[in-house]
């Protein structure tokens, strides 16, 4: 058993990391599906705008102060994009038509990407003092992808507390609950909802440019992290805060640790967990309770 | 016919004129068609007066784009080193975007050859579109000239109508083998590749070579491809094992992201990593940066090939495009070279001519150095063993030497 862990702890640490990224770009689909009810397929085009924001912001090499100032752009950007993305959307109340709009602004956002920043892959540096590695039980781990954990487990409290202890949370809880009445009441839920899909948006973006150091940038990222987020999302449970952590803690360790250990099958992991969590869990393993549907 | 109601006679009249209209029109068409088929004989022009139809099916969208541009490039400076003519004949290109995959890829070129009808197609990039296009063209009797698409399958058995100015992939990890069973002395190797066909033959040609020259080898992983970004769980592995050294076969995007990981994970400071050279071939090259330092591929070409033939050519081709030349530039550019040669000695300019004259084709003065087609119609070259290296501040893949084969 000790042999093992000496083994594999590294690896379980590394799928830890991972998830941090997919949590980052899955907690903003979650949430915007389960604000809004919109299935935003452009979400993984936004996130590889921030990618792209970084290979703009920080050529070759990148400073702390730089690399801040790439995330807040990438923020920035990616709230108007989703503010854009909500004046499109709330017309269209289908979900059918709205995967269809989204998925062609994906399209569109992706081809205008590969226009400017050409077909080849880009890489990211990450800031000088994370690039370079801890020793950890006897071998070498890049100190970002550590940095990154703490990243994003600050980013999640942030956002749990800001969801369920703060009156602005209240209104996006009171807004998914009961719309009608929140409007009776003196609140403009379409601002609270464009701004909840503004930050869904910009929190894609956020996670695009960190994940960029590690996954790079280059067309076709945008689809495979889509892919991942909705799997993040559908074995966590739409919706929920708690359910994309847990969704992105699992993948994250389906991806490394499964991989480790059953590496024939590593074609298979992904979609057969996905597959047994649908069989057993319909809607997810922490699917919102007051999600309004 | 006469007890059908009027209404509906009346109906079916209206219904007959478009599809009347469609006949003739298609009628018109073939006798175009006879036209040129008198002039021609199957599959392209072969008066000796016009132009040569040349087909260029090259990725111009998709992840393969860069690559596309390159050839381009390549084949185009050729064209412009001699007037824009090869074989003395003036020569018409038409362009045709191959795609990321078989579905783009094989009707866009099918059209150049039933459609378009030009004499040769020079071009392909993914092996699964070359192997999806291959009856058509032996079927047409045009012959299609490879400048990259590396699969074993395409060239065997060889056809009249198939060859190839680039490499297999089988061949690339074979010419590395018995160098690297040296070097390494009786120390274990790790196999890794993805796990598609240009891999495993990629893997197979290295294994054959490596093992033949008494290297022992420590493990292997194919890793799941197009969707593995993270490299950590098989790097434990390739520790685990003790290996002292690694072969893998990556390109493109995975290139990028498995060598800066073999970095960051701290594997190159003692576990030598080896490779297929488009592990570290142009645009992967600039993206790995300083991560690359140090790793040592088989290619049948560098930028940095020391020869009269190939600074000549490299200071063509940074004159022209402000970048140095990639592999894949100089595998359209000898395309062009050698439909140069079978035109010229061609009795006449169609498929089945050209086809003929290519069979005649000799040696090809290239920047790769001096090759010749072998009987299955693959280039018979010289492959180099490459490590990049930072020379004048610009990293690069400097020749370490001409690997025996």
């Amino acid at each position: 058993m000790l042999s093992w862990l000496d083994a594999n702890a590294l690896t379980m640490i590394n799928g830890v990391a991972l998830a941090a990224v997919l949590f980052l770009i899955a907690v903003g689909l979650s949430l915007i599906f389960g604000t809004m009810n919109v299935l935003n397929l452009a979400h993984g085009a936004v996130s590889l705008t921030g990618a792209y924001i970084g290979v703009a912001l920080l050529d070759g090499s990148a400073t702390m102060p730089n690399f801040i100032v790439a995330v807040l752009a990438a923020a920035a950007v990616g709230l108007v994009i989703g503010g854009v993305l909500a004046v499109m959307t709330s017309s269209v109340k289908d979900h059918l038509r709205q995967a269809l709009l989204t998925l062609g602004v994906a399209l569109i956002a992706g081809d205008v990407l590969r226009e400017i920043f050409g077909a080849d892959v880009e890489s990211v540096p990450a800031p000088a003092g994370l690039d370079g590695a801890v020793s950890i039980l006897g071998r070498q781990y890049p100190l970002y992808r550590l940095s990154i954990i703490a990243v994003s487990a600050v980013i999640a409290i942030l956002l749990y507390l800001v969801l369920e202890r703060t009156r602005v949370g209240a209104m996006v809880r009171a807004t998914v609950a009961d719309r009608a009445m929140v409007e009776a009441i003196g609140i403009r839920t379409n601002l609270v909802l464009g701004g909840v899909f503004g930050v869904g948006a910009a929190l894609a973006s956020i996670g695009g440019l960190l994940a960029a150091p590690i996954l790079g940038a280059q067309p076709g990222l945008d689809d495979t992290v889509l892919l991942l987020g909705l799997v993040v999302v559908v074995v966590g449970g739409l919706g929920s805060l708690k359910g994309a952590l847990v969704g992105a803690l699992l993948v994250g360790q389906l991806q490394t640790l499964g991989v480790a250990m059953l590496s024939e099958y590593a074609s298979f992991l992904l979609f057969g967990a996905m597959a047994l969590v649908l069989l057993t869990r319909p809607r997810g393993l922490l699917p919102a309770k007051t999600g309004a549907h | 016919m006469s007890a059908l109601p009027a209404g509906r006679g009346a109906r079916r009249t209206r219904g007959l004129a478009p599809t009347a209209l469609a006949a003739a029109s298609l009628l018109m068409l073939a006798a175009c068609g006879g036209g040129s088929l008198s002039e021609g004989g199957g599959g392209g022009e072969g008066d000796d007066s016009g132009p040569v139809k040349i087909g260029l099916a090259l990725p111009l969208s998709g992840v393969y784009s860069s690559l596309g541009e390159d050839m381009e490039q390549g084949f185009q400076l050729y064209l412009d080193e001699n007037e824009d003519q090869l074989g003395g004949r003036d020569i018409e290109i038409i362009s045709a975007d191959e795609g990321e995959t078989p579905q783009t890829g094989v009707p866009a070129t099918t059209k150049l050859v039933t459609q378009d009808q030009v004499s040769a197609v020079v071009g392909i990039v993914n092996s699964a579109t070359a192997l999806g296009l291959k009856d058509t063209f032996v079927q047409s009797e045009v012959p299609l000239i490879i400048a990259n698409a590396g699969a074993d399958d395409l060239t065997t058995p060889p056809s009249p109508y198939i060859w190839r100015t680039s490499f297999t992939n089988g061949q690339v990890g074979e010419a590395l083998g018995a160098a690297v069973a040296e070097e390494l002395g009786g120390d274990p190797i790790y196999l890794m590749a993805a796990d598609y066909a240009a891999g495993h033959e990629s893997v197979d040609g290295f294994r054959e070579s490596f093992t033949a020259a008494g290297g022992k080898i420590a493990g292997e992983a194919f890793t799941p491809f197009g969707t593995t970004s993270d490299w950590q769980p098989y790097l434990n592995k390739v520790r685990s094992s003790g290996a002292k050294a690694v072969y893998v076969f990556y390109a493109g995007a995975e290139a990028v992201n498995f060598v800066k990981q073999y970095d960051a994970f701290g594997l190159g400071d003692n576990i030598q990593l080896y490779g297929a050279g488009f592990l570290t071939e142009g645009g992967a090259l600039d993206a790995q940066g300083k991560s690359a330092l140090g790793v040592r591929t088989s290619l049948h070409y560098s930028n940095l090939l020391d020869s009269e033939r190939n600074a000549q050519f490299v200071e063509a081709y940074e004159a022209a495009y402000n970048e140095p030349p990639t592999v894949y530039a100089v595998q359209a550019y000898d395309a062009a070279a050698v439909l140069d040669q079978a035109i010229e000695s061609a009795e006449s300019t169609d498929g089945a001519g050209l086809a003929e004259a290519l069979e005649g084709v000799g040696e090809i003065d290239s920047p790769r150095g001096t090759w010749s087609f072998d009987e299955n119609h693959n280039p018979d070259q010289p492959y180099y063993q490459r490590e990049v290296q930072e020379v004048d501040g610009v990293l690069g893949n400097a020749v370490l030497g001409e690997l025996e084969q």
